[in-house]
């Protein structure tokens, strides 16, 4: 296999994707070519086109997503994704908060993998301020993304099985996940919206009864996983259903700056935690799972593989926890220096990024937060034009949406 | 990380762009063009022998009386990244880059809707997250009401 990364890809040569282009923009009265619009009443196979509203409150969008369809039968002609639903401005928010009070408010961007949002928030201020982080602080932070990871991975194994039609998956996903967010919540006190990343380290320890529960989920999680994946991966059915579906060539990924296990999923190594070590990566041993194929299926692949390296930092993370600090001294009003630092993370969607404009007061004069779901959907949308209206759904699902990060 | 300087300004130069290429210390190699030379600068950067073809991110900085739009390029090849800053003025025209970029097409409407800019060349240049009428608040300029002033409206 050759080095995916090598050679410069020219996304110009990409052809625009229909949904793109203004006649494709969900016009009613435009037809594909060929076809003309039958008067009532005369016997011809063309069928009237039909404007559908998918969403914002239909469960197989993933959250309050609106897509407008333009179907012809059951093939969809054109597509566009309604987003800002779920918009709260958090950027401009953020611009009135200090900075010691900013994990809260970073926790309901994302809100399946609060972790990795405070955590790159925390690093981005870290790097203009030029904090120091206590190694078991690192460690810590490593640990908890990673159980994060876990979790939300199975938030996207549950659902999928649903837009396939498989009902059971879901279950045990909950099942799994359930004892995921006893760990969380025993060491953050919360399940969803976490608040224990802060510039300087993390707000609390680890708990022996966290760690119990630890060793004993890893104990039974690796058989559970190969379950997951025996019960929708080695289902015909399901394997009917994405093989081939949905298929994101590697110069689409990455002309639309597609990251994370989608981008995986096309044929590109690119993982930030390898790339860019932050928290204590550089010194856990993983490997980024890559599949070729694009397809749901693919990367349906690669976050179960994904899930198993999680499982493996995590053993390596509770083993070999160092002693120390769980955070550094900090002020307890934090006034960087005027500069900007970019600091990413990888979240399971992708590359979550935070690029942090100080002028030298305690709030940040911006605060820009990369979501990779937005990139995610952009490339669901050109994919919309010419599949059935059920692959449409797998698709955008299997691209890991949760609306609350793309809206902000 | 961190391209040369000189490399990067070499590129501009040989496209005919005229551009400010300094070393911000903690971000890294930023450069400065004026909006009429963006999309000269970012094709050449992205055909470029650095291969910027990765766009990270697209977004507008409040920069007092206009905006700051910032590029964040990024070349995986050589695993390097750099900034593109364009300075437009509020209410002026926001050329758009989906053509080279096929990314730029929604944080590109969300620029143009957060800072009041118009959007030329765009396939599809509606508000992204708010509704029609909504004022381009995410303005240095405009604050948000205490609780107090909401209240009391």
């Amino acid at each position: 296999m050759s080095d995916p990364r090598d050679g410069a890809i020219d996304p110009g040569s990409l052809a625009a994707p229909a949904s793109m282009t203004p006649a494709g923009a969900c016009q009613p009265q435009t037809l594909p070519a060929g076809l003309t619009r039958a008067p009532v009443g005369v016997n011809s196979l063309a069928t009237e086109h039909l404007i559908l509203n998918m969403g914002p409150q239909h469960p197989s969008t993933h959250g309050v997503l609106r897509i407008l369809v333009e179907l012809d039968g059951e093939r969809v002609v054109a597509g566009e994704a309604c987003v800002g639903y779920l918009h709260r401005g958090i950027e401009k928010l953020a611009e009135h908060r200090r900075y010691s009070a900013m994990a809260t408010l970073m926790d309901r961007g994302d809100y399946v993998s609060g972790i990795h949002n405070e955590l790159a928030f925390a690093l981005a201020t870290e790097k203009i301020m030029g904090i120091e982080v206590p190694r078991r602080a690192n460690w810590l932070r490593s640990l908890m993304s990673e159980v994060n990871r876990l979790a939300s991975h199975l938030v996207w194994y549950g659902p999928i099985g649903l837009d396939t039609g498989s009902m059971g998956p879901f279950l045990y996903a909950m099942r799994d996940r359930e004892v995921l967010l006893d760990i969380l919540e025993d060491v953050t006190g919360q399940r969803m919206t976490f608040n224990y990343v802060r510039p300087g380290g993390v707000v609390a320890d680890m708990t022996l009864s966290a760690e119990k529960k630890i060793r004993a989920f890893l104990d039974t999680f690796d058989q559970y996983l190969d379950e997951h994946i025996e019960i929708l991966g080695g289902n015909e059915i399901f394997q009917a259903r994405t093989r081939g579906v949905g298929v994101i060539s590697r110069e689409r990924a990455l002309a639309f700056s597609l990251s994370g296990a989608n981008l995986r999923a096309s044929g590109v190594g690119c993982d930030v935690r390898r790339d860019r070590p932050y928290a204590a990566y550089s010194e856990l041993d993983f490997d980024v799972p890559i599949a070729e194929e694009g397809d749901v299926y693919a990367r349906f692949q690669v976050r179960m593989e994904e899930m198993r390296q999680s499982a493996r930092i995590l053993r390596q993370c509770i083993d070999g926890l160092p002693e120390g600090d769980f955070t550094a001294k900090v002020p307890k009003v934090l006034r960087p220096p005027a500069g900007e630092a970019y600091a990413a993370v990888e979240s399971p969607r992708g590359e979550l990024g935070v690029h942090l404009i100080s002028d030298g007061t305690d709030t940040p004069y911006r605060m820009r937060y990369r979501p990779p779901a937005l990139y995610a959907l952009q490339v669901g949308e050109s994919l919309l034009p010419g599949c059935l209206l059920a692959d449409a759904i797998v698709t955008l699902g299997s691209t890991d949406l949760v609306l609350g990060e793309i809206d902000r | 990380m961190r391209p040369d300087m000189t490399v990067a300004r070499r590129i501009l130069e040989a496209a005919g762009v005229s551009a400010t290429v300094a070393d911000v210390p903690v971000l890294g190699v930023m450069c400065r063009v004026s909006p009429e030379e963006s999309r000269g600068a970012l094709l050449a950067l992205r055909d470029s022998d650095l291969g910027f073809a990765f766009m990270v991110d697209l977004f507008g900085v409040d920069a007092g009386e206009a905006v700051d739009v910032v590029y964040h390029l990024r070349s995986l090849s050589r695993d390097e990244e750099l900034y593109v800053k364009v300075l437009h003025a509020y209410g002026s025209i926001l050329t758009s880059m989906w053509e080279i970029f096929p990314a730029a097409h929604f944080p590109e409407r969300e620029c143009a809707e957060m800072f009041g800019l118009t959007l030329a060349g765009h396939p599809n240049p509606k508000r992204l997250f708010t509704t029609e009428g909504c004022p381009p608040y995410l303005l240095k300029s405009v604050e948000i009401r205490t609780a107090e002033e909401v209240r009391n409206r």
